[in-house]
This record gives structure tokens, sequence and C-alpha cells, in this order.
């Protein structure tokens, strides 16, 4: 019976966080949001961290559209039919904007490629010659031809 | 350098010094007329009376809308030109004025000692300054007879501005 009431009371306690705990979860998602949306009158902020009222005011309208079950695209398509892609601090991969994501990697590969051509037009460095060592000059150095004589034996 | 090599470099830099000056010809803090031509996105608004104004049923006149508030200094340069453009197109247009993130009270004051044409609308929550891709004040819009938003002006409007707007849009002005 003791068992009985303590899953009761568990379960009760459940119910009763549940809307706290979808608020916090709301509450993430819409800052998740405005960490993709740039703030208008700030210099390439997201709204969530700026503290400007429009920001404010663009956070709030977030939240709203969060709390009416909008998905995150259609939250961002919301600012950006308002303010355009601009509003985007992860624009979309069309248009212009494209050229953006593909232009680095594609010079990237035209560099290496560019190099690679020049390598191949370099000369071949000369192997080092087989001869044999030449002789030790002969020196007027009586003090170097006594460390000559040392070391040849 | 031969022609080959120096084809080579044409075709790297000139595609990289197009982009260098398409991105410096551009402000990059200016936000873009996102609206434009498309329909005015609607609302109703409460004036300062406590009357209520829907812009779609203004439709068949054109209409100027001017966000602003009392805090923003270039907002009081352009009240008096956009009172006496209201008074010079008498009812061949609207005008309409919406406070931007500003205190009921600060825009009642400031009205007192001034003239006022035209409806000034509370817009709580900024809601409608956001439909309109607002990003600070003073900014004005043209809505034309069909409920089209044709123009933007970010910054103060001068009388030049104005009459290119509405000359021509409007059919005849009544004073």
């Amino acid at each position: 019976m003791k068992r009985v009431v303590w899953i009761v009371a568990l379960l009760l306690l459940g119910l009763a966080a549940a809307p706290s705990l979808r608020a916090e979860d709301d509450e993430a998602r819409a800052h998740r949001i405005g960490m993709l949306l740039r703030c208008p009158v700030c210099q390439g902020m997201p709204i969530a961290d700026s503290p400007s009222d429009m920001a404010q005011a663009m956070m709030k309208r977030v939240r709203e559209l969060v709390a009416e079950g909008k998905s995150q695209e259609e939250i961002l398509a919301y600012f950006a039919e308002r303010y355009g892609e601009w509003a985007l601090l992860e624009p979309k991969a069309e248009g212009f904007t494209f050229l953006l994501w593909i232009l680095p990697p594609l010079a990237l590969l035209a560099g290496f490629v560019v190099l690679r051509a020049y390598a191949r037009r370099l000369p071949r460095a000369a192997p080092p010659p087989q001869s044999a060592p030449p002789e030790a000059e002969e020196t007027s150095d009586p003090y170097l031809r006594a460390v000559r004589r040392e070391v040849d034996g | 350098m031969n022609w080959r090599n120096a084809f080579l470099v044409a075709l790297v830099v000139l595609p990289l010094m197009a982009l260098l000056a398409f991105g410096f010809g551009r402000d990059p803090r200016r936000v873009p007329f996102a609206l434009a031509g498309k329909p005015a996105p609607d609302f109703t608004l409460t004036t300062l009376d406590g009357k209520q104004v829907t812009l779609s049923q203004l439709r068949g006149k054109p209409v100027v809308i001017n966000f602003w508030s009392t805090w923003c200094e270039p907002c009081k340069v352009e009240h008096e030109l956009l009172q006496q453009a209201a008074s010079f197109y008498g009812s061949a247009a609207h005008f309409l004025g919406v406070v931007y993130q500003d205190d009921e009270a600060a825009v009642r004051k400031y009205l007192e000692s001034r003239s006022n044409r035209y409806p000034q609308l509370l817009d709580p929550g900024t809601r409608v300054a956001i439909d309109f891709g607002v990003a600070g004040v003073p900014e004005s819009f043209l809505v034309d007879a069909d409920g089209v938003v044709l123009e933007r002006q970010a910054g103060v409007v001068t009388a030049p501005l104005v009459r290119a707007w509405l000359d021509g849009r409007v059919d005849g002005r009544t004073n």
C-alpha cells in the first residue's frame, strides 16, 4: 500500500513539473533560434545575446512563435521575409550566398593544382657526387700539420 | 610571364576583385528593403485618442507610414515636414505615425506643443515595426493604393522625397 502511495505521489509530481519543463524547453529553443538571427541595431550580434530594446522585442516575437508551435525553419523564414536573408547569421547556401560557401574550397583546390603544376616544372635536384673525398690540401701552418699527423696516425 | 600564366592569374584575380568590389560597395549594416513590392503587413493599432486604425481599410489611397519616437532627434527634424506634407496632400493620401519603443506619456507631452495632423499609433511589443522590418528610427514607408509596399526611407524624409513618392500617385490634392 505504501509503495502505491509513493508511485501516485511521484506521478503527481511529474505531472505538476511537466508544464515548467516544457516552458524551459521552449525557452531553450527560442534562445537557440535567437542565436541564428542578426540583431538589426548591433554589429553582427545575435538577438539572443543583444541587450538592445529592438533585439529584446524580436526575442519576444521568437518566444511567441515558439509557443505557437512554429518550427525553427518557419521562424527563420518569418524574419527573413521582413529583414531579408541579411537577418540570418547562417544564410542558406542559395544564390549569391552559394558563392561564399563554394569559393573557399574551390580556391583551395585551385591553389593545390597550381602548386602541383609548378612543382612538376621545377628541375630535379642533382644527385650528390659519388667521387672520393678530396685529398687534404697541403698547408704551411705547422700547427695544422701536427694535428693532421695526430689524426691520420 | 607567358600568356598562359597571365590568363591563369587573371582568372583568379579578376573574380576576387569583382567580389571585393561588390563587398566593399555595400554597407553590411544596412538592412535590406525586404518588403519591396510585397503586400504590406496588415495591422490594427490604437491611436493616442483611443481609436483603432486598420491599414487594409485605408486602401484606395497611398499611405505614408512613419516610425518615430521622442528620443530620436532626426525624427523631430522630419516631424514638421511630415505635418506640412499631410496638410498639403489633404485627403488625397493617408499619413500614419507609428510610435517606436517609446513611452506613451512622453509622446503625448511631445505632441502637446506641436502640430499633429494625422493619427499617431501605439505599437505595443514593437510588433508592427518588426513586421515592416524596421531597424531603427526614423524609418518611413510608402504603401500604394492597392496595399503594396513601394518605398522605404531609412533616415529622415525630405520634401523632394515625399513629393516623388506621392505626386503622380494621388488623384488630386484637397487642402
